[in-house]
């Protein structure tokens, strides 16, 4: 394939990226895990586009766009690293340190974006002042969506275009020793996604089910699913017996201080 | 003849739940730092808006119509799914408001965005980015690591079914219940057990990616014993747990994201190169 229209190709899936956000209520589908694996299809190498994208989206775990924050911006990052990793000699390690600074650019510029958009606000207000309804809603719908199309599209498919004969001549002269270095870094990097994570759910009456989940694998090697499935069950018990059997019915059978973990039933 | 109003009702009222779904969805298309969300609600809420104000011949509906708009320019910021929800109880409320302008306070509407914001943006994003996200990523990235499709499929289709289900029913419910739905649910303590259910089940999981997904190990070697098996006999992936938690520690101590990276990545290389982990 050409790499004019292999950059347009990866630009264009920037571009599904960040609709994810702004027209399908922020459904996930913007993660590394699922472009990645779209990156993967478009350049004929899904099983690579799955080990970027699970590798990646365990790092970014804990990134989250909510509220005012944004944090680094490992969707975008995600995108030209997969690239990387298909287009060029770059192993799985490198092309997650390639997205580490990529991802704080990408976040630079969200910052940017956000604050350009702010005078769009000011322009809606202008419309509405002068009856221009239309006008005013196609500012959000119209311009908003464009101009956030354009902040994914240009950068990759710039990053792609010219980066990619950069990053095979840098690949190439990378040592080994590097190399299992970043493999490592990408090891710790996964435990900082994870302990934002915890950062953002962890409270003092759950932790221990933080522990127990933690428990349950290193013991006895369950997977994720069947720990989830498990969980599920535990929190369903525990719901009832801390909420009473009535099921919204409004009064609660026990008081607020009650602590299933003291709950004699239990035992 | 009442069936077929019927009928019309409910495929009117149908169109307009789907109406709020879209508009809910899209309500990030122009986030900014100013006001946030405030042209996405606007986007929401002005077919309804059109709808009570059609009469452009009139002026006095011209300036209602133009006050409606300036109304809901106000700044708004909550989980899309659940402010579905929002958007339905403030279209009734705007619905109220034209057919009754004296008593009814347009202040009101405003206030019952702003003091609804904070309480549904915390379930909404603890339920979809703390619970719904992480089991069907944590579920669709074990798949992937054995270079299983399915595994980002899964987790498209998890996140896709909780996300449609609950932002249609939530415009129905903020819709046709108003506020009076919102002291049933404060009342039937709904809320406290979808966060409980949520955080056992999200942490749950958490723990499981640590000590399946962090494979941090070490090398050394101590007097010709691995030490790495010395280890999985005290506590088997005690160095995963130890490097996430180290890792959590120094994000409550508030160290800046590109100096954590930073040290990711240089701490990786030379811990790597002097052979303690691997």
């Amino acid at each position: 394939m050409h790499m004019l229209t292999v950059s347009v190709l990866l630009g264009l899936i920037g571009v599904i990226c960040i609709l994810d956000s702004r027209w399908l209520g922020r459904m996930n589908f913007e993660r590394p895990l699922i472009t990645c694996t779209l990156v993967g299809l478009v350049l004929g190498d899904v099983q690579t586009g799955l080990t970027v994208g699970a590798s990646l989206e365990l790092i970014s775990l804990g990134l989250v766009n909510i509220g005012a924050a944004t944090p680094p911006d490992m969707n975008m990052a995600s995108i030209i690293a997969a690239g990387f990793a298909i287009l060029t000699d770059a192993g799985i390690e490198t092309a997650l340190a390639i997205a580490v600074p990529i991802s704080i650019l990408g976040q630079m510029l969200g910052i940017l974006m956000r604050t350009i958009l702010s005078n769009l606000t000011h322009l809606a207000d202008s419309y509405i002042e002068k009856e221009q309804y239309r006008k005013a809603r196609n500012v959000h719908i119209v311009w908003g969506t464009l101009l956030y199309c354009l902040m994914y599209f240009i950068p990759i498919f710039l990053a792609v275009y010219v980066g990619t004969d950069v990053v095979q001549r840098i690949v190439d002269v990378v040592p080994a020793w590097l190399t299992n270095g970043l493999g490592l870094a990408s090891k710790f990097l996964t435990a900082y996604g994870i302990a934002l994570l915890l950062n953002m759910m962890l409270n003092k009456d759950l932790t221990v089910f933080f522990i127990l989940g933690f428990f349950i694998v290193a013991y006895f090697n369950l997977n994720v699913t069947a720990v989830a499935i498990f969980a599920c069950m535990i929190a369903l018990i525990l719901t009832g017996l801390r909420f009473g059997k009535g099921g919204g019915s409004g009064h609660a059978a026990t008081p607020d201080d009650y602590d299933p973990l003291e709950d004699p039933l239990e035992a | 003849m009442t069936t077929a109003n019927n009928d019309v009702k409910v495929k009117s009222d149908r169109r307009r739940f789907l109406q709020f779904l879209w508009r809910s969805w899209t309500i990030q298309a122009s986030w900014n730092y100013e006001r946030q969300m405030n042209m996405g609600f606007l986007y929401g809420i002005a077919p309804t808006l059109d709808e009570i104000y059609h009469d452009d011949s009139d002026p006095v509906v011209r300036k209602h119509k133009q006050e409606a708009y300036d109304r809901h320019m106000a700044f708004y910021n909550c989980t899309p799914q659940t402010s579905a929800f929002v958007l339905g109880l403030a279209a009734s409320m705007e619905k109220q408001y034209a057919e009754d302008r004296d008593s009814f306070n347009p202040d009101s509407i405003n206030a019952v965005k702003t003091s609804l914001m904070g309480p549904l943006s915390g379930v909404g994003d603890s339920f979809f980015q703390g619970t719904v996200r992480v089991i069907a990523f944590g579920l669709g990235i074990s798949l992937a690591q054995q270079g299983n499709i399915l595994g980002p499929i899964l987790a498209m289709v998890l996140s896709f079914i909780p996300s449609y289900v609950i932002t249609y029913y939530a415009g129905k419910l903020g819709f046709n219940m108003g506020s009076k739905y919102l002291h049933e649910l404060q009342k039937g303590n709904l809320m406290d057990k979808v966060m409980y259910v949520c955080g056992i089940v999200g942490l749950m999981v958490v723990g499981a990616m640590v000590a399946s997904m962090v494979t941090i190990g070490t090398p050394l070697q101590f007097a010709g014993t691995g030490m790495q098996g010395v280890i999985d006999n005290i506590l088997p992936r005690l160095i995963p747990l130890g490097v996430t938690l180290f890792m959590y520690y120094l994000i409550k101590r508030r160290v800046p994201t590109g100096w954590l990276l930073t040290v990711c990545i240089v701490g990786g290389i030379i811990l790597n190169a002097l052979g303690i982990f691997a």
